[in-house]
């Protein structure tokens, strides 16, 4: 590595600078070091300090300590503060006064009946009413799969759930699903 | 109204006209324990799930949290800070257009946090040293004692150090981060990086030579 202008504010006595040391140690723990190596005091020296801090900095890798335990809470609810609910989508009922339910509940409730096929993590998901029937909804849904266990078929499989649960847990008829394939992932 | 639809409304985040609307979580049943990748929570978060974004939470706020104590020497601040970042998050998330971009991003902000705090800071005497015992010594007494006086030292000499070069060499040494999105997190080239890292280390290395 070229001497460059920051190192030069730490150039040993012998010559060399302290990240050219660096760079060599574990060249030199391997049993490799080169004749200034061996005798040179200074280099001795400045590798015994790089690694003292080289040991503390694996200690602070490993460490685990973490933010007060209620943080996640405190977070979570200044989030909760600010969710907006809009996107209401109309829901079947017999009573006066209506009942709605926001397309992001209805986009969770399908998103969990598509994870249920192997295989598959749904990710976006977009609900919307038809223009024409307001007990029927059409969905956008873009999964990822799993590159090991992926086969073809599971996509109609979730085809299949996403219209079961739409129909069984929310009540509203699937009227067009468009799935997206867009992501593999690693497991 | 059929029995089954009943059961699943109990769970749906109800609005109903007559009523005052109530916040229930929407998202998995209890016990759900499928670990899932960032970006397929991050696009679900993105959508408003906000159980996604706990998970998102839980996961790097203690990576988060350790870069702000080590950069800010203060718990307190440190908490501050990762409290913001994670609330920012929140709210940015529509404008972060790669899903598997959000760790890098959680860095970025968090450190630039950091570096706000600092050049808001009256000067250096006001600031008190708040040194972390090391957990990574447990189990062998016989160092422990030797290992945090080490670890003190340490403490106090990053705090000697500019800013920048605490975040360079924190985020490279003890993150792991590459050069080239630490140089993007600061504002500067990778060279750059490497010559404040490299000039980092040898301080710090002068500061550990009576445990050599």
């Amino acid at each position: 590595m070229a001497v460059n202008r920051a190192n030069e504010d730490y150039l040993l006595p012998c010559g060399r600078d302290v990240e050219q040391v660096w760079q060599r140690l574990d060249e030199i723990e391997a049993g490799r070091a080169d004749a200034h190596e061996l005798d040179c005091p200074y280099c001795r020296a400045t590798r015994e300090s790089l690694t003292v801090l080289r040991d503390l900095a694996r200690e602070l890798v490993a460490e685990t300590e973490g933010p007060s335990l209620d943080l996640t809470g405190r977070i979570m609810a200044a989030v909760r503060a600010e969710v907006r609910r809009h996107d209401l989508l109309p829901l079947p009922t017999p009573e006066p006064g209506g009942v709605r339910v926001s397309a992001r509940t209805v986009a969770a409730v399908l998103r969990f009946a598509a994870d249920g096929v192997h295989g598959v993590r749904a990710r976006h998901c977009r609900v919307s009413t038809t223009d024409t029937d307001d007990l029927a909804m059409t969905v956008e849904m873009s999964v990822a799969v799993s590159y090991r266990g992926f086969a073809l078929h599971a996509l109609d499989d979730v085809r299949a759930r996403v219209a079961a649960a739409a129909e069984a847990q929310i009540g509203v008829r699937l009227k067009r699903l468009d799935l997206i394939l867009d992501d593999l992932y690693d497991a | 109204m059929p029995l089954e639809r009943t059961v699943a409304y109990a769970w749906l985040e109800l609005v109903s006209s007559m009523t005052t609307p109530i916040e229930v979580d929407a998202g998995l049943p209890v016990g759900d324990v499928v670990v899932l990748d960032d970006a397929t929570l991050v696009a679900r978060a993105r959508e408003g799930d906000v159980r996604a974004y706990e998970q998102l939470v839980r996961r790097y706020q203690g990576p988060m949290y350790r870069l702000a104590v080590r950069m800010l020497a203060s718990v307190g601040d440190a908490e501050d800070v990762v409290q913001e970042v994670f609330l920012t998050a929140w709210r940015q998330l529509v404008r972060l257009h790669e899903d598997a971009a959000f760790v890098g991003w959680l860095y970025r902000t968090t450190t630039n946090r950091c570096l706000n705090v600092i050049r808001a800071r009256k000067p250096r005497a006001d600031v008190e040293l708040d040194q972390h015992e090391s957990s990574g010594s447990a189990g062998r007494p016989e160092r422990a004692v030797e290992t945090s006086a080490q670890l003190a030292a340490l403490v106090s000499a990053l705090d000697q150090l500019t800013g920048e070069q605490r975040a360079c060499w924190l985020l490279r040494e003890v993150h792991g981060r590459s050069y080239d999105e630490i140089a993007d997190t600061i504002g500067t080239t990778s060279t750059a990086v490497r010559g404040r890292i490299a000039r980092a280390r040898a301080q710090l290395a002068e500061v550990m030579a009576p445990w050599r």
